[in-house]
């Protein structure tokens, strides 16, 4: 097996006496697309949280690359080439959709403190822009304000910005959320079409998407992870089955 | 937009040549009106594009203003600080403390930050009269506008150029400003503060710089304050200077680039014309700044950018009747209004009623009328003109509805 590039060794995550995430061990191979599942209240959003620095965990380490990211602050794991999008759609409505992919491009650039020069001027970044509507194919949309957009545009338009920066791991969390049988269709090949060559967590509750997108699965119950392998294993897990599957079964 | 441009050379050129067409005292009208539009843009990159909306502002207009007093008395007007270039103090004032007070108060957003900047502002004012050597004390501090660069500095023109070169400057080096990356991004503050931590920037420097350019262009304004007047005093730094700026920016539209600097010159000259004609104005005031956010919430450049952006499908020629119709049904009603709230005001005055004594109600003059103010016919046709006028505005809506709703 390769490396993992994403490592999370005995991570506890407690909100005062609730104990959300109880000791969660798990390795995300680099290249790999690795789905997390597991019913309402499980912890999911809140391992997000932890892997992306919205929260610092209780206990334990998250390593990137072999280097300790637990309790660094949002903009430094983005930095060291960990971004995510959210479960709410969460991008910049009242400007163009052009405007929100450029400001997501901007930082892989240093382009923070820097007032002596027109945004517009930067070429690198227009091509980057380009190419990124190009993949989330709201190249005709560039000049609609976000606000506009239809909910799976806006979503494209997040995981759009989720790759904005270049990243070795996206994090994507319920990107189907909400969406229909052919909006979800279409997302799942988009997604399929930006990682490649990255590595992917998502969490996702379209169990039909999931098993068809994801290379490894781990099943999330009460903040433990019961298990982790591939589809095909999943699903003949009898642990599985009884805390999670088997509602969706009967 | 070719447009555009062709309105903005227009006003420029109009601003240049105003001088020749104005007498001194409405000049002097129009010098306060475009270091208010400089105050107001200087407010509007904070609460417009980056969305923090400042109750202080007064701070640091006020900082400016004290700041180019004491410049003028140090340098006279000479040597290294000519006095063209005094109002370099006021911005460097301005930016320094724009950084000090921005560190703190965008460690908070929302709520918390107004009222951060509402306490700073309200300490500054607090103390000023007690530091007399940095302020003055109550009677402030008074200097001399020098002449230099071969320019008398002495009359109403050479004050309204300065001041014009400057606000011009000023407002052109903001629109640069709004195009960089750190002006982009002030837009990604105002949108989406929590986005742009995840997409890796640091939220808090970012609003601490846009504030300091924002307290920048307020300093400079308040240099601009001082020049004109030749004195500054504490009451630069009261509240009242920092509501003005948030009235007359919304009223402008905040959003809309110029929308600040319009609004300010409107209402400065409104008050102006008003402040001698009636003294219930700032009444007035506050009665147009709850209309407009009432019924044009982006103001009114916002409102005529939106109108120009997605025009009505009614064509132009009927847009402009149905305008012209809603502007003369208002204008009606402001008409019976302004004659009820005049008349009530000289009812209760003091004046009134020392004359007005022992059921004797002497009558009472306006618009060149008079009237009885126990008789109904003032009070009827002031109330039945505004009713009239409002009754006509709800035609004109109520047959622009029924068109568009035709065509739909």
């Amino acid at each position: 097996m390769t490396d993992p590039i994403l490592t999370l060794q005995n991570v506890h995550k407690s909100f005062g006496e609730a104990k959300i995430i109880q000791g969660v061990t798990l390795d995300v191979t680099a290249g790999e697309r690795h789905a997390v599942i597991g019913p309402n209240g499980a912890g999911k959003s809140t391992l997000f949280h932890l892997c992306s620095g919205q929260f610092a965990p209780t206990k334990g380490e998250i390593l990137l690359n072999g280097k300790n990211i637990a309790g660094l602050k949002p903009a430094e794991v983005n930095k060291r080439g960990l971004a995510r999008s959210f479960q709410i759609t969460n991008i910049f409505p009242g400007v163009s959709v052009f405007e929100n992919l450029r400001l997501a491009v901007m930082r892989k650039h240093n382009l923070q403190y820097v007032f002596w020069r027109s945004a517009a001027g930067v070429r690198r970044v227009n091509d980057e822009v380009d190419d990124l509507l190009t993949k989330i194919r709201l190249t005709d949309r560039a000049q609609s304000l976000a606000s506009e957009l239809s909910y799976s545009e806006q979503r494209s338009l997040e995981i759009g910005m989720t790759l904005a920066s270049d990243p070795q791991v996206i994090l994507l969390d319920e990107p189907m959320a909400g969406m229909s049988h052919e909006e979800t269709d279409y997302t799942a090949g988009l997604i399929r079409e930006i990682t490649q060559g990255r590595t992917l967590l998502i969490v996702e509750h379209d169990m039909s998407v999931v098993f068809s997108l994801a290379h490894r699965i781990s099943v999330l119950v009460y903040g433990e992870i019961i298990a982790t392998g591939t589809p095909e294993e999943i699903r003949g897990n009898a642990r599985v089955k009884e805390a999670y599957l088997g509602e969706e079964a009967a | 937009m070719n447009f555009k441009y062709i309105i903005l050379f227009a006003a420029v050129a109009l601003l240049a040549v105003l001088p020749w067409l104005v007498s001194d005292s409405l000049l002097n009208a129009a010098i306060l009106m475009l270091i208010a539009a400089l105050f107001a843009m200087a407010f509007g990159l904070l609460c417009g594009q980056a969305g923090m909306l400042s109750f202080g502002h007064a701070a640091y207009f006020g900082v400016g203003a004290f700041a180019s007093v004491h410049a003028m008395n140090a340098f006279d007007g000479e040597g290294l600080l000519p006095t063209p270039l005094l109002p370099l103090v006021g911005a460097a004032t301005g930016l320094v403390s724009g950084i000090l007070a921005g560190y703190f108060s965008t460690k908070r957003t929302g709520v918390y930050f107004s009222m951060i900047t509402l306490a700073l502002a309200e300490l500054l004012h607090a103390l000023a009269p007690h530091l007399k050597h940095v302020f003055g004390g109550e009677a402030g501090i008074s200097s001399f506008r020098m002449p230099a660069w071969g320019i008398e500095f002495g009359s109403f023109t050479d004050v309204y150029y300065l001041t014009l070169v400057w606000t011009l400057l000023s407002i052109g080096l903001l629109y640069l400003f709004s195009k960089t990356p750190l002006g982009r991004l002030a837009l990604g503050l105002r949108e989406n503060a929590h986005r742009l931590r995840f997409l890796g920037y640091n939220t808090h420097a970012l609003s601490t710089l846009i504030f300091a350019v924002s307290a920048m262009f307020a300093g400079l304004a308040g240099a601009l304050q001082s020049l004109n007047i030749e004195a500054s005093n504490y009451v630069v730094l009261e509240s009242q200077i920092s509501t003005a700026v948030v009235l007359n920016s919304f009223i402008g539209g905040v959003r809309v680039f110029l929308g600040p600097a319009i609004g300010a010159a409107v209402m400065t000259f409104f008050g102006y014309i008003s402040s001698d004609l009636t003294r219930v104005w700032l009444l007035y005031q506050g009665i147009i700044f709850v209309l407009v956010m009432m019924f044009l919430p982006r103001g009114i450049v916002g409102e005529i950018a939106e109108r120009i952006k997605n025009p009505s499908c009614d064509g132009l020629a009927q847009t402009a009747i149905t305008m012209a119709q809603r502007i003369a049904s208002l204008a009606i009603a402001a008409f019976g209004a302004v004659f009820v709230i005049e008349f009530l005001q000289r009812v209760l005055s003091t004046e009134y009623r020392a004359v007005a004594r022992d059921g004797h109600w002497p009558d009472i003059t306006l618009f060149t009328y008079d009237w009885s103010p126990v008789s109904a016919v003032p009070w009827g046709l002031g109330i039945g003109v505004f009713a009239l006028g409002i009754r006509l505005a709800i035609i004109v809506n109520r047959r622009a509805a029924a068109r568009q709703e035709a065509q739909a």
